[in-house]
């Protein structure tokens, strides 16, 4: 009989798209998602946009990044900085997992621990490698001691998701789930949908929606015509040129804000023609930036201000201005550089990662041949992109790249530039030692001045072709309302059923 | 030649494919000279600007629209023309000789060649063809040249298996035994009388094979692995143009339609040609 009633509801499922919406009652929301999720356990991924948005609902944190882009509490009600390296959590009272567990300091100390096990290789083990000491005070208290000071510790454990530890010692949460979080998993077919309904035991305020529906839509018009078919009710990730239309539709509403992530083009500065400093500034001259957020963005990208912070990162320099479009100043400096550029230069562009990325790589193209350089343009898959870039090391001269930093902090997206790292190619011991600097405290006043000479070294030095900030556009039908935001959360705790 | 003529000519649908591809290749030919916008520099400002076709005489400077960078888009299936035929007729060819030249050796002397050679077929039938182009680029990488290699090798198989049943039947013929009587070694009597007699099978398998290549360069287009951008190939606009279907149909309504008048009157020739070929076929004559 369940069985029964099982393929009559997805016969209606189907039926839905062609007669009715589902999406129509508000107590059902559905979220399309462009990537299936790839594991259930939330120590084993860090992607924001599919796997931690998705678990977020299943699993609690200590601390939620908000609609509004600041810190709040869910497990923690409190958290104090009680010197540089030592932070003090208040936890809820009484809070548990669906299957009875306690969720108090003992589990979090249990998460803690879990993922700075080096047998485990957590994928978010790099988050916690400067947690030196997780001590127990009470249930409801919990004290964190780092190595060395560490103020972007509480924005990072916005991202971390807490496994009830008893349930994981026995099943594998690479696959299972056990909830903690206002919501539970219902169905799961894997690649296609994750079907929730909301977790009674829930600590916090209860779920608003009666099942939640995270429905994999990898098309880019797929998921549109999904959203004014009213099949679904939020999307993200669409073209600027679709939000005036889905606009007029009436159905729903579209638009964008500033992400987190800014996109540039990435030198490798141990190649040449790129080891010179004054070609990379050339190229800097040659890119209408203006333009390109302008003309292929609709004026919805930010330009960038000569950094890779975009103004809602800590540490944001307002001072810098971007290197003016000037061919004509680019040319010359090609010519004083004394590089050879008799060679073809490969540029990169990982495939359909990015907002409009391969159009944005073929102006840029088209622009720097116009300052007589040749390039050539590979287009290649991601993976095989990130191969490149971080285990064979043999990135291009020139990529198409955006890095964004979930803490929204300089402190990590800078340290991707650092001396040593493997994301840098780049070695600037002045931009090394302004991050070390900017490191070493947890005074805002001194961080934010370290930062600014570390941006004014890498302004100067330009191991990039800084571009614009990726919009985060979006679209949500009129049944429910959302607030927009840069990072790549999406999360139905944020949305409401409409009025 | 008058002969083969006079019967294209008869047939309405024959003559209609060779005319078209014949204009074709012409334009393809002659693309830089037909004084169109560069297909490759594009205009940022007049980004998607729908097509402009304000009399007869007078089209305007887009008549096809331009695509998500500024491009013309008549310019771009003209000069995307030399691509997209120059790497379908080199997959063509390619493939076909090889898989002639071992059809042949397969039919002929039959016994362990024939098996081993029908079990490499059967087992790259047995193959999703789109998988095994992926796993190629994905290990040589993306270029002109793997392109063609990939495409000449998803292609091969479909000749070796005709050919091979063609030769089966010729080689039992009396002018293949008299050959043999006289002492004529194995290759010359391959390639003097077996060959000529599974040209035209094989040139029919041509003509569909290049509307099925056509297709598939846009398909690798789609993921990326086809021609490079920004140089322009009907594929290629395809796989770019498909986000913005819905705001500038423009973009990949042209290179579609492009796709299809091309592949129909491929296929049209070729039906013409197998008729003319066969022999039955042949009384009017």
């Amino acid at each position: 009989m369940m069985k029964l009633m099982k393929s009559a509801l997805a016969g209606t499922t189907v039926l839905a798209g062609l007669s009715f919406s589902l999406a129509a009652s508000a107590a059902d929301l559905t979220i399309a998602l462009s990537n299936p999720v790839n594991t259930f356990d939330p120590h084993m991924t860090a992607s924001v946009g599919s796997d931690l948005s998705v678990l977020s609902h299943i699993y609690p944190s200590l601390i939620l990044r908000g609609p509004d882009l600041a810190l709040q509490g869910n497990l923690a009600t409190e958290w104090t900085l009680v010197d540089d390296t030592t932070w003090h959590f208040t936890l809820r009272e009484g809070a548990t997992f669906a299957n009875g567990e306690a969720l108090d300091a003992e589990a979090v100390k249990w998460n803690l621990d879990r993922v700075r096990d080096p047998e485990l290789q957590a994928r978010v083990a790099s988050w916690f490698s400067l947690v030196s000491e997780v001590n127990v005070i009470s249930p409801t208290e919990l004290e964190v001691k780092t190595s060395s000071p560490y103020p972007a510790f509480a924005d990072q454990l916005s991202m971390f998701l807490l496994l009830p530890p008893q349930w994981t010692e026995e099943n594998n949460p690479v696959t299972a789930t056990m909830a903690g979080g206002p919501y539970q998993v219902r169905n799961i077919v894997p690649g296609e949908s994750v079907i929730l309904e909301p977790n009674p035991e829930y600590f916090g305020d209860p779920a608003e929606f009666d099942t939640v529906t995270f429905q994999v839509i990898p098309e880019t018009g797929g998921r549109i015509a999904a959203l004014l078919a009213g099949d679904v009710d939020l999307v993200t990730g669409i073209p600027v040129t679709e939000v005036d239309r889905i606009n007029q539709s009436g159905n729903a509403t579209a638009g964008a804000v500033d992400s987190t992530r800014n996109v540039m083009i990435k030198f490798n500065t141990t190649v040449p023609p790129l080891d010179n400093v004054t070609v990379r500034q050339a190229l800097n001259y040659a890119i209408d930036k203006e333009g390109i957020a302008q003309a292929l963005f609709n004026g919805l990208a930010q330009p960038a201000q000569c950094q890779v912070l975009s103004s809602n990162y800590f540490g944001f320099n307002p001072d810098l201005e971007p290197y003016p479009y000037d061919p004509e100043r680019a040319i010359q400096l090609l010519a004083e550089s004394g590089a050879d550029l008799s060679q073809p230069i490969v540029f990169d562009v990982p495939a359909g990662v990015y907002l409009q990325g391969t159009e944005v790589a073929q102006v840029v193209a088209s622009q720097l041949t116009d300052i007589g350089l040749n390039i050539q343009i590979t287009e290649l898959e991601f993976s095989v992109y990130m191969n490149k870039y971080l285990q064979s090391r043999e990135l291009a001269p020139l990529s198409l790249l955006a890095q964004a930093w979930p803490t929204i902090d300089a402190d990590g997206l800078l340290t991707l530039f650092a001396p040593g790292n493997n994301y840098a190619y780049w070695d600037d011991a002045d931009f090394g030692a302004a991050l070390d600097e900017g490191r070493s405290s947890t005074d805002p006043a001194v961080r934010e001045a370290a930062y600014k000479t570390a941006t004014e070294v890498m302004c100067e030095q330009a191991p990039a072709i800084f571009l614009y900030t990726q919009p985060a556009t979006y679209a949500y039908s009129n049944d429910v309302t959302w607030t927009p935001r840069g990072d790549d959360w999406v999360r139905a705790f944020d949305m409401h059923p409409a009025e | 030649m008058g002969d083969f003529f006079a019967s294209l000519v008869k047939s309405r649908s024959g003559l209609f494919g060779f005319v078209l591809l014949t204009l074709l290749v012409l334009v393809a030919i002659f693309a830089p000279l037909l004084g169109l916008a560069s297909p490759i520099r594009g205009d940022l400002l007049a980004r998607l600007s729908p097509p402009t076709w304000t009399g007869p005489f007078n089209p305007g400077p887009h008549p096809l629209g331009t695509d998500e960078v500024g491009r013309d888009v008549l310019s771009r299936i003209v000069h995307g023309s030399r691509l997209t035929l120059m790497i379908a007729a080199t997959a063509v060819v390619l493939g076909g000789v090889v898989g002639t030249l071992l059809g042949i050796a397969a039919g002929f002397y039959g016994g362990i060649v024939d098996r081993v050679l029908m079990r490499l077929v059967d087992i790259q039938l047995a193959l999703p063809l789109m998988l095994l182009a992926l796993l190629v680029v994905a290990a040589l990488g993306p270029s002109f040249n793997n392109l063609i290699i990939v495409l000449a090798l998803t292609s091969w198989i479909r000749y070796a298996r005709i050919i091979r049943g063609q030769v089966l039947s010729l080689r039992e013929r009396e002018f293949v035994q008299s050959a043999h009587a006289i002492g004529a070694s194995t290759v010359r009597i391959m390639l003097r009388h077996i060959l000529p007699n599974v040209l035209t099978p094989a040139l029919v398998v041509a003509t569909l094979e290049l509307a099925r290549i056509i297709i598939m360069d846009a398909a690798l287009s789609f993921l990326g692995l086809g021609v490079q951008p920004p140089s322009p190939s009907w594929g290629r606009m395809l796989a770019d143009g498909r986000v913005y279907i819905s705001t500038a149909w423009w973009i990949v309504t042209f290179p579609g339609l492009t796709i299809l008048l091309t592949v129909l009157s491929v296929n049209l020739l070729g039906d013409w040609l197998r008729d003319y070929f066969d022999p039955k076929l042949r009384t009017s004559r």
